[in-house]
């Protein structure tokens, strides 16, 4: 089984875009497109990694993680995605299982580059062998 | 025993010139200095009373012809209030001697009393000039717009002008002397006047921000704190000075442009965000097949379209208020204008599932203006109302005639805007926290609304609104007739 990845983003382009790219590293992308539709589909299957824009009407990027990680059992690595980095501030990130911050526009390469690095901090797995040689290989 | 009467004669003469120098200093004496003046009338008539007893032994033996002439000269001078030459010098004799000495001695008083008239008109004319100059400098305080407060160096009020008693809602009264904490209510302003007497002798200026007030109706304030010192080392505060600037206004607008800012900043990232992904995506030959190829290629242009979109919009406002755009004024009919919005709409509403109604009036109203400008105005405003619409909400489009103006009202079912921000959401820049959680934007629609609206074709904007319901945007246009 690959790593299963949940993407929120309102700009669909950018979900898209970024879904290709982790499906073309072997990895199963989930595309949603608010707050919202995020927080349902991880309540009602939690996903190994959440890559989400902050910005999004409804529900924020912050917000889903903080009520995803007060609901769910094990906190869910996270990555934020942001146009406005400057304007986040260290405690509302404090006690969230946000591994990383990164400001748009990014590079698709180190979003990537950043989530096999977390995912292989954690346990290893057969899954995250494949997800590896899947990266290397391609 | 007849030297003897003549002698006294003599010396109540000189002493009655003395009484005349007296009266004749009177004025003198009343417009300023009145020790000096004092004095020095005292002197004279002192002076005058010498002269007087030694002159009335000498004359003692003089004929009463000349003593009589001398006595009626001298009389003559007080009746007129005048000072001169009293005696005849040309008689070699004793009495020859002593008028030219009293002579001499007038014309000294005489110039004396010249001077003295001069120095006090002079002084008269400074105090009026410096009552003038006090007066017109109390007015001025009086009237500038920033709110000035006055304490003496045991905190009393002793001045405050008519925007200080705005700000603090009480009637300064310039004859009483009261405590300032009696007139003056607001104890952070009262702690500031406090601690700048305290230690003004330190720091003669200061200027803090204070805020008055919580909330939505609290006001920010500038206030300039300046210590009156007085004492030849400067060791004594006299008064303190504060001056309040209202900088409300000016914070808000930092405020809202910041707010913008990071908003424009935003919405071109976005598009910059996916241009960049895509680009990177093909120069890393992630893409598989053509078709994929087309469709990146397809996104990076529609992306760049929407950021050129978004510039150009707010160039478009930036033109637009200062007068760069021509105006194009025309007859035209309202209805028509509004049929091409809800046209243009109608694909964004379908895909919301947001129910558009335009309910025309089959009558056709007519106002005198700028069809691409009503056109965009009103295009902003419902493309609000679908934005600010849930999904399978309700826009309502529709016009008539009130009085002298057509009115377009666009209603929604949306979210509503909270009356904190309603009064507000017409200025630009300004997004309320509440719409920023719905949808995005520059902030920037409604202002050209109210642009066009207001600026352009003497009309107004107006919006109602229910949180959780929906809102009504009106426009008022002048009717042709």
């Amino acid at each position: 089984m690959p790593w299963k990845i949940l993407i929120a983003d309102d700009e669909v382009a950018i979900a898209n875009v970024v879904a290709r790219k982790l499906q073309n590293a072997g990895l199963e992308a989930i595309v949603t497109t608010d707050g919202q539709e995020a927080y349902e589909r991880a309540s009602a299957e939690p996903p190994d990694f959440i890559i989400t824009d902050l910005q999004m009407p409804g529900m924020s990027g912050l917000e889903l993680c903080q009520r995803l990680t007060t609901e769910l059992d094990k906190p869910i690595p996270t990555i934020l995605l942001t146009a406005k980095g400057f304007e986040i501030d260290g405690t509302s990130l404090a006690h969230l299982p946000i591994l990383r911050v990164m400001a748009k526009p990014f590079s698709p390469s180190e979003l990537l580059a950043n989530v096999r690095e977390a995912l292989g901090i954690r346990t290893a797995s057969p899954a995250t062998r494949f997800a590896r040689s899947g990266v290397t290989g391609s | 025993m007849i030297e003897l009467r003549r002698a006294a004669a003599v010396v109540f003469l000189f002493l009655g010139v003395g009484v005349a120098l007296h009266l004749l200093l009177e004025p003198v004496r009343e417009a300023g200095q009145p020790a000096a003046v004092k004095a020095m009338t005292l002197g004279a008539g002192m002076a005058l009373a010498v002269l007087g007893i030694v002159g009335g032994f000498l004359i003692a033996r003089v004929p009463k012809e000349r003593i009589s002439s001398v006595t009626d000269h001298l009389e003559d001078m007080a009746r007129r209030g005048t000072i001169g030459l009293a005696i005849s010098e040309t008689e070699a004799d004793a009495l020859g001697r002593l008028g030219h000495a009293i002579n001499h001695y007038l014309s000294f008083v005489k110039e004396e009393v010249e001077q003295s008239h001069l120095a006090a008109k002079e002084r008269q004319i400074q105090t009026k000039v410096l009552d003038a100059e006090k007066r017109h400098i109390e007015a001025v305080i009086r009237a500038i717009s920033d709110g000035v407060v006055v304490t003496d160096a045991f905190g009393d009020l002793v001045l405050a002008n008519a925007a200080a008693e705005d700000t603090f809602g009480f009637k300064f009264d310039p004859a009483v002397r009261r405590p300032i904490e009696e007139v003056i209510t607001d104890k952070g302003f009262l702690a500031l006047v406090d601690d700048m007497r305290e230690t003004g002798l330190f720091t003669s200026h200061r200027a803090v921000e204070w805020i008055q007030g919580a909330g939505g109706e609290a006001r920010i304030w500038r206030v300039i704190l300046n210590t009156v010192v007085e004492g030849k080392r400067r060791d004594r505060i006299s008064g303190v000075v504060a001056v309040l600037h209202d900088v409300t206004k000016e914070k808000e607008i930092a405020r809202m442009k910041s707010d913008f800012v990071s908003n424009v900043s935003h919405e071109l990232k976005a598009p910059l965000a996916s241009l960049r992904a895509y680009t990177e995506m093909l120069v890393d030959g992630e893409v598989k097949s053509e078709a994929e190829t087309r469709e990146y290629l397809h996104v990076i242009g529609t992306e760049t379209d929407r950021m050129s979109r978004l510039i150009d919009n707010i160039l478009n406002l930036s033109r637009l208020e200062s007068g760069l755009v021509p105006v194009n004024k025309a007859d035209l009919a309202v209805t028509e204008i509004l049929r091409d919005v809800a046209d243009v709409m109608a694909s964004q509403a379908v895909q919301k599932n947001i129910r558009l109604e335009a309910d025309l009036a089959p009558v056709f109203f007519r106002v005198h203006g700028d069809r691409d400008m009503l056109y965009q105005a009103v295009l902003n405003v419902v493309s609000n109302a679908i934005k600010y619409t849930p999904e399978g909400g309700q826009v309502r489009i529709s016009t008539y005639l009130d009085d002298s103006a057509v009115v377009v009202d666009v209603a929604d079912t949306g979210y509503g805007i909270p009356p904190e921000d309603a009064g507000k959401v017409f200025e630009k820049f300004y997004r309320s926290r509440h719409s920023a959680k719905a949808a995005k934007g520059t902030g920037l629609g409604l202002a050209l609304v109210k642009h066009v609206v207001e600026v352009v074709h003497g009309g107004r904007v107006t919006v109602e609104s229910d949180v959780g319901k929906g809102s009504v945007f009106r426009l008022f246009l002048p009717a042709v007739r």
